[in-house]
């Protein structure tokens, strides 16, 4: 087969990417109804147990409407007890034995951010859905790429990279190798890089300041650059887009059945709905909210035969769309907004972690927006923060403290108590590429 | 659907540039997929050597820059019939060694350093008794070993010798590496290692920086 260059054309797979929406429908439809849910019930223990207590089967979930109607929600709590219940570390979504060496090679594992990581059997499916996106990121055949990520997810990016045509560059997600992650950048000339994350833009800039490179003559070559692990606030990414010359494109996970990224649009980041299903329902019900509004997410995979998630409440807040975007792709778009799991009501008023991240980066100090919302539960009298500061140049943590109240104070308009501690503490707490937004105490 | 990647599936034969220490300096270094696969084809017997059997599986710890040395262990694994699994060879990822460990129960661990020692140890866990019921633990540093032994196991050695790796077996007290596939000689008291079957990037008597002596053809001391 001959190399495609390309390096003109916008799309990898122009008839999917902007397939007609009642096309992605018909899809949907067919993938789901005729294929996904009787696989699973007949196959996942923990679906055909939920299933089954609800009455219901793939018998009678014929069309969408009835799906919405009579299809019961799982979540991570259903998974978890599923796998005290039954000593089964997956869970009871498995639907295939991970001993069948001759379908699996490998098992992999989730991040544990949450708890114990769970186990992900590996069947080698070669490239993955992300080829469309690191098309976006600018890579073409031929390229340099510059994989920065960690072991344990996998040698699916590696296939992707290379199911593009180009080569991997292998760079680890921590701040002990960014001096080779610079130095690599600027003597191979990778076009895109996946991924950076809050904490590996700090330690970049911390390198730089510690080495004064140049930063936007090292990173000259990158077309594109994946954001993920967590968002960074608006002033660290206009000091990665202007002070470094990266153009960042936000990617998500999406409910744990696929990841969605922005295009070079950056109006939401997109989701194949050849892949997935996604709805977004009122956070504390079960009914659908409107494009644009502000719902949970539930998923739905179209793809994974090995363990699939069916009606999964993700616990992620989102807004979603799909509307055409200016790109010219149908498939939706979603915001990330934050876990419904972080938001806590302070006098009646709610709170997400992302409200408070522009009022903390403010703060010259704190400008690394490190922080942790303290919550002992959901409504609580006083907004707790944990904020991180860098410890050089400080003019005293009581005048910092008030500086930062009355920044929080300012934008979200409830005064909260601050508790200050070195961001190399927080950075402590997490993996490489992102820390837990929300502490118990 | 299915054919999406098809159109572009024309991998460049650069499978990939991981990256080894040679003369003290970190050197990119290219290698292509048969390179890849033929370093699998040797490490088998190695694993084997550890008691990796068909069905059981072997926790590979490691970092992605350590690709060249890695993944080959990975491939190697399905040649015996068995899987794999990965963690970061971190203190912060020890955590993953811990419960993977617990969960998967693997026959081998390999890439155990003093780093993820100190990892288990930060989250309360005794690294004894995480690894101590592993058949086969094979550290990556001497710190590592030194711990381990002090602690009353018999850990293996896995040492990164170039681009290849020389691994001790459960009943061999020496680092074992392919003769067939590598030439390995002193010099100054320092392992110096070629290629002697084709490569992508060829190695031309690198500098190890492994202190150490041939015994036999394929058998290593190190000190």
């Amino acid at each position: 087969m001959p190399r495609v260059s390309g390096r003109e054309r916008r799309y990898f797979s122009p008839e999917i990417e902007t397939l007609p929406r009642d096309e992605i429908a018909r899809v949907r439809e067919e993938r789901l109804l005729g294929d996904m849910l009787p696989w699973a019930y007949q196959r996942s223990a923990l679906i055909r147990e939920t299933w089954d207590a609800a009455g219901v089967t793939p018998d009678d979930v014929q069309s969408m409407d009835q799906f919405h109607e009579r299809v019961p929600f799982i979540d991570k709590d259903a998974i978890r007890a599923f796998r005290d219940r039954h000593r089964d570390p997956y869970g009871g979504m498995l639907c295939l034995d991970p001993k069948m060496t001759e379908v699996f090679s490998a098992i992999f594992s989730t991040s544990g951010t949450t708890g114990d990581p769970t186990p992900a059997p590996y069947a080698g499916r070669g490239p993955s859905m992300l080829v469309r996106e690191f098309w976006e990121l600018g890579c073409r055949p031929g390229d340099t790429f510059t994989y920065c990520l960690f072991t344990f997810r996998g040698p699916g990016i590696h296939d992707t990279i290379r199911g593009i045509g180009a080569t991997p560059l292998f760079v680890d997600h921590q701040p002990a190798d960014v001096s080779q992650l610079v130095r690599f950048s600027r003597e191979l000339r990778p076009t895109a890089w996946y991924n950076l994350s809050g904490p590996l833009v700090i330690a970049i800039e911390q390198y730089a300041a510690a080495t004064g490179i140049d930063l936007a003559d090292a990173f000259a070559t990158y077309q594109g650059v994946t954001l993920a692990g967590e968002p960074i606030g608006p002033r660290a990414r206009r000091r990665v887009e202007d002070g470094w010359g990266l153009e960042l494109f936000v990617h998500t996970g999406v409910g744990d059945v696929g990841a969605a990224t922005e295009c070079r649009e950056h109006d939401g980041c997109h989701f194949w709905e050849d892949t997935c299903y996604l709805e977004s329902l009122d956070p504390d019900g079960v009914e659908p909210v409107g494009d644009g509004e502000r719902g949970e997410l539930v998923s739905t995979t179209l793809l994974d035969k090995i363990a699939p998630l069916v009606r999964y409440r993700s616990d992620d807040l989102v807004r979603i769309t799909h509307d055409r975007c200016a790109c010219g792709r149908t498939h939706g778009r979603v915001w990330p907004l934050g876990r419904k799991g972080d938001e806590v009501v302070v006098d009646g008023r709610s709170v997400l972690p992302g409200d408070l991240w522009s009022a903390i980066e403010a703060v010259p100090e704190t400008g690394a927006g490190l922080f942790q919302v303290i919550r002992a539960g959901r409504e609580v009298d006083r907004l707790r923060l944990r904020v991180g500061y860098a410890t050089d140049g400080a003019r005293g943590p009581a005048d910092l403290r008030t500086r930062v109240t009355e920044s929080v104070h300012r934008a979200v308009g409830i005064e909260p108590d601050v508790e200050l501690v070195a961001n190399e503490e927080l950075l402590r707490q997490g993996p490489p590429h992102k820390i837990p937004r929300v502490a118990k105490s | 659907m299915a054919t999406f990647a098809k159109r572009y599936e024309d991998p460049p034969e650069v499978w990939g540039i991981g990256r080894i220490v040679v003369d003290g300096e970190v050197t990119p270094w290219p290698v292509a997929q048969r390179d890849i696969e033929d370093e699998a084809g040797s490490l088998a017997s190695r694993l084997a050597a550890l008691g990796l059997e068909r069905g059981g599986l072997v926790l590979v710890v490691a970092m992605l820059s350590q690709a060249v040395h890695a993944v080959p262990l990975e491939r190697a694994a399905g040649k015996v019939g068995a899987l794999y699994s990965s963690a970061d060879a971190t203190p912060f990822d020890a955590f993953r060694v811990a419960a993977l460990t617990r969960q998967l129960e693997p026959q081998v661990v390999i890439g155990i350093t003093g780093e993820v020692l100190d990892g288990l140890v930060e989250a309360g866990r005794d690294p004894i008794d995480v690894l101590g019921p592993v058949p086969a633990v094979v550290t990556a540093d001497e710190d590592a070993h030194a711990r381990l032994s002090a602690g009353g196991l018999s850990p293996r050695r896995w040492l990164k010798l170039g681009p290849t790796s020389a691994i001790e077996g459960l009943g061999d007290d020496r680092p074992v590496y392919d003769a067939s596939r590598w030439r390995v000689e002193e010099r100054d008291g320092e392992l110096l290692v070629s290629n002697a079957v084709p490569r992508l990037t060829d190695a031309t008597r690198l500098r190890t920086g492994i202190r150490g002596h041939v015994v036999e053809d394929g058998r290593l001391s190190v000190s």
